[in-house]
């Protein structure tokens, strides 16, 4: 493609050549052919794409908030120089360049590399995609231009937030609740140690008591006590109304956030811990224990978007069958547009579950981008209260969790309202 | 991974519509260039091609005499940039084609759209001013477009076909004889009588006026390579000058003088014509009925008929003293056959089972040449001017091959756009226009910038700020606290009376608000409500 000089400089040597036409003066029309022909000339000596791109990535998951650090190698694999190329690693507009830069003007000989390198600071989660690479190749005088691309993408999953939460914040009024593994007095996986018992073939050597074996000259083993664990399920609220709020202070992105440490945390204690997100429709993580289950969980929760109007009490006639007797229920949800809350709670708690519902104070989340007048405001906020009073009253332990509240601080204001 | 670059706008659709889009265009323009372009046609009359009915012998003899030719396969308008119209001559050998019809100023300035004269008033114009300049133009048409030019000198193709009694007994009644001299030339049986042979005066008389420059070499000996221009005059050594041709024609109309025009040359003279016996098929069907009146019996005219006509600007037609035309009635005279008709009865054109009887094509031919192009130096008698050019106009002759029809028009358009008064008008609008585009249209491809955007936006619901500052959803808002504060159902709230609710609220301000029906409250009192209902509860 053409420059604008180009473009230029190729009408008004036509134009030279029509005007010296018409006025039969050679010198201008030798002058006009000259432009042509330099243009004609220039585009002969163009440069190349043909490079190929190589990107590294200093971890494919990172938490909200964190750095991630980009190396681009850039290789020219033809036999020409490059020229003027122009290099543009493609980045989300919702990654911040915290240092360096994913651009470069390159002129590399055959065979030669460089690289780019550069830090991008993540501050929203999301399933996100680096790259393609952008290549523009410009002629000698910026007169032509080509623009390419290398179809070359890195994916990248930004997790939310892990927020500390100890172990007083959560302790309530069931005094045995959210304590984490217990062990049973039968032989099994787990920690705690049972009783002694005869080697058998297919025992790991790693459970062989030495010490035993020593004193008595035969083989024993060690055998556990069985650890039991709870089963914790999060209820998290992804309707269209959970946006409410800036993009990186809104009632989703805080339930986000809490479902993540709170899954965090109990499965780090081992226990099992199971997702529901229901926005349009009803997304549900079957409670699993270990690694591979926070990592389940952290990828749902990192692709979760506002939408939807499902209503809670769909969510617990769909679910409530399937959770464990008695197990803690953590609802996150801001608890506004949706009138069968109370009822879906009194279902559960009803159950026999102990109910948690950690709601984010919509309308405070709101007045961070509307100015809502004061006495709207008042009222709103009274008949939130009236909502999470209601709430209290059906059994649960309600948070209502500020703006500026960090999620420690939100749990330890559990009361009975 | 790695991959290779690939072309960013690469998209087969947007490629195949843009094919599409273009073959289109060339359709619709190959539709208009094939008005112009005549395919069927074979062409004749060129210099520059060699069969029997082009003159390709003509212009070697005069490549032979060491001027330079040169063809116009644009347009006419090109005369104008001729730096020597003295030595330049301008032939034109049978006007085939029309011009395209294109919008210029005429004469008077007006817009006129030029439509069958073969040349467009500013082509004539270049022309007579060409002449006018000092140039000398030969014409020989008959039945083509070439009608124009004559015109506006004040002559006139007759467009019939003349029959003469002088005509080729050997050949057929198409061929006739041309005498260049003042009274017609008559026949003896099948052959030109020698004794009415003449010569005219403007080529004949040494010394005096309209004398022919090769006169005054005449008995001089000298080389056949000194002879120069005059070489046709060159006989065993010695320049042995004749002025009397009879020339052979085929095919010929008439020429008249247009009574009461005045050309640009003021001197018009008839320099060769028919016999008193000759006659036009007027109405064409091939048969000569005429009487004394012209009637639907007799449509076709009888007498003696102008076959040369000459037009110069000084009584002497010099051409140091201005500029001069000859339009002759044939456009084939000066053919291969009938120039070369040696070498056409040798079968250097092709074979051929008719022979061309001896003429004077030739020698009538270079002495025009040499007449308008030998040098006025003393010392150079004989030799070419020092910028001596013959321009052959091939700008009507259909050609044989589209890339060359194509070419000329798109020539012609080039100097049409660049030569005519109204295009130069119109080509500075596009050229300004064009400028314009490029500046408002053409952009740089953007440079690339990462912009970081995610805080400055967010989303809210403001329409319900003012249906939660209506009194009747304030007292909504209280009754449930009151209702929630009690720990009652939404049933036994209902069935409360209300002096059950006046003492529960327990407060004679609200218990009044949430009791009565006035939804009245200035907005001081609102707020105060508001104030109310929020500590209502906390004791």
């Amino acid at each position: 493609m053409w420059t604008r000089k180009a473009a230029f400089t190729f009408t008004g040597g036509i134009a030279l050549v029509l005007i010296g036409m018409m006025i039969s003066n050679q010198q201008m029309m030798i002058l006009g052919l000259s432009l042509v022909a330099f243009i004609v000339v220039n585009s002969w000596i163009s440069g190349h794409g043909d490079v190929e791109v190589q990107r590294t990535l200093s971890a494919d998951n990172l938490y909200k908030g964190d750095d991630l650090y980009v190396e681009l190698l850039v290789t020219n694999r033809s036999n020409r120089k490059t020229q003027m190329l122009d290099i543009y690693d493609n980045i989300p507009h919702e990654m911040k360049l915290r240092s360096g830069l994913n651009q470069m003007q390159l002129n590399l000989k055959p065979g030669e590399s460089a690289r780019i390198r550069y830090v991008l600071r993540c501050p929203l989660r999301g399933h996100y995609s680096i790259g393609p690479v952008s290549l523009r190749a410009r002629n000698t005088f910026n007169l032509g231009v080509e623009d390419m691309y290398v179809d070359h993408h890195s994916d990248i999953v930004i997790f939310p937030q892990i927020k500390d939460i100890e172990e007083a914040f959560l302790r309530s009024r069931t005094p045995k609740m959210y304590t984490g593994a217990t062990t049973l007095r039968t032989p099994g996986q787990g920690s705690e140690f049972y009783s002694l018992r005869e080697y058998v073939p297919g025992d790991p050597f790693k459970n062989i008591n030495w010490k035993a074996f020593a004193r008595t000259g035969e083989l024993m083993v060690n055998e556990k006590c069985r650890d039991a664990v709870t089963d914790l399920y999060l209820i998290l609220d992804s309707r269209d109304l959970a946006r409410i709020g800036t993009v990186l202070k809104n009632p989703l992105e805080m339930g986000t956030v809490s479902a993540a440490s709170l899954a965090a945390f109990f499965l780090k204690r081992r226990d099992s811990v199971a997702l529901a997100i229901y926005d349009e429709k009803l997304s549900y993580l079957p409670p699993d224990t270990g690694d591979k289950q926070y990592f389940k969980i952290l990828s749902a929760l990192a692709g979760v978007t506002p939408k939807g109007t499902m209503p809670l009490q769909a969510v617990t006639n769909s679910l409530s069958g399937r959770f464990s007797r008695g197990s803690p229920v953590f609802v996150i949800s801001s608890c506004e547009g949706d009138g069968t809350v109370p009822a879906a709670v009194r279902d559960l708690v009803g159950r026999g579950h102990e109910v948690t519902v950690l709601s984010p104070s919509s309308v405070d989340f709101e007045r961070l981008v509307s100015r809502i007048p004061r006495m709207s405001y008042e009222v709103l906020k009274l008949e939130r209260q009236n909502r999470l009073t209601t709430l209290a009253g059906s059994g649960a332990q309600v948070i209502d969790w500020m703006p500026d509240m960090d999620l420690s601080q939100a749990l330890m204001q559990v009361r009975g309202y | 991974m790695s991959m290779v670059g690939l072309p960013a706008n690469f998209n087969a659709r947007r490629i195949a519509l843009q094919a599409s889009f273009w073959l289109v265009m060339l359709i619709l323009l190959m539709t208009i260039l094939l008005n112009f372009i005549n395919l069927s046609a074979t062409n004749q009359l060129s210099a520059y091609d060699d069969d029997w009915n082009d003159m390709s012998a003509f212009r070697q003899d005069i490549k032979d005499m060491g001027i330079q030719t040169n063809s116009l396969v644009s347009s006419p308008l090109l005369l104008g940039d001729i730096e020597d119209p003295r030595n330049t001559t301008y032939i034109l050998a049978g006007v085939e084609r029309d011009t395209l019809t294109l919008p210029q100023f005429d004469e008077d300035g007006f817009i006129t759209i030029a439509s069958d004269s073969g040349y467009s008033p500013s082509e004539i114009n270049a022309i007579v001013e060409f002449v006018e300049a000092g140039g000398t133009a030969l014409v020989l048409e008959d039945y083509g477009y070439g009608s124009s030019v004559a015109e506006a000198f004040g002559v006139s193709y007759m467009g019939d076909q003349v029959y003469d009694t002088n005509y080729v007994a050997e050949l057929d009644f198409n061929y006739i004889w041309m005498c260049i001299q003042e009274n017609p030339c008559g026949m003896n049986g099948t052959e030109i009588d020698p004794s009415t042979l003449s010569s005219h005066e403007r080529w004949a008389n040494v010394g005096e006026q309209g004398e022919h420059p090769c006169s005054l070499l005449d008995g001089e000996s000298m080389t056949e390579a000194e002879a120069g221009l005059c070489t046709q005059h060159w006989n065993s050594g010695v320049i042995e000058y004749n002025g009397t041709y009879q020339m052979l024609l085929n095919n010929v109309t008439g020429l008249e003088k247009i009574p009461g025009v005045r050309g640009p040359l003021s001197e018009v003279a008839v320099r060769a014509m028919t016999s008193n016996g000759a006659t036009v098929d007027v109405n064409g069907d091939g048969e000569i009925q005429f009487g004394s009146e012209i009637t639907p019996a007799t449509p076709d005219r009888w007498g003696q008929f102008n076959l040369t006509i000459e037009a110069c600007a000084r009584t002497s037609c010099d051409p140091s003293d201005g500029g001069r035309i000859v339009f002759m009635a044939d456009g084939s005279a000066l053919i291969n056959a009938m120039y070369d008709y040696e070498g056409f009865n040798e079968g250097k054109y092709g074979e051929t089972a008719t022979l061309m009887p001896a003429n004077d094509n030739r020698k009538w031919a270079m002495d025009f040449i040499a007449e308008a192009l030998m040098s006025q130096l003393e010392g150079e008698e004989g030799e070419p001017a020092e910028n001596a050019m013959v321009i052959f106009d091939e700008s009507r002759h259909p050609q044989s091959a589209l890339a060359a029809d194509s070419y000329n028009t798109v020539y012609f358009l080039l100097v049409y756009f660049t030569g005519e008064g109204l295009a130069m008008l119109l080509l500075f609008l596009i050229l300004f226009v064009t400028f314009e585009a490029v500046l408002i249209k053409k952009r740089d491809p953007e440079p690339w910038r990462h912009v970081f955007s995610i805080i400055y936006y967010g989303f809210g619901d403001a329409n319900r700020y003012a249906y939660y500052s209506k009194v009747e959803k304030i007292r909504q808002v209280f009754l449930s606290k009151v209702r929630n504060q009690n720990g009652l159902n939404r049933e036994e709230f209902q069935g409360m009376q209300a002096n059950e609710l006046v003492s529960m609220i327990n407060d004679p301000v609200l218990a009044k608000f949430a009791v009565e029906s006035n939804n009245r409250y200035t907005l001081e009192q609102t707020v105060a409500l508001v104030k109310r209902i929020k500590a209502w509860g906390r004791q």
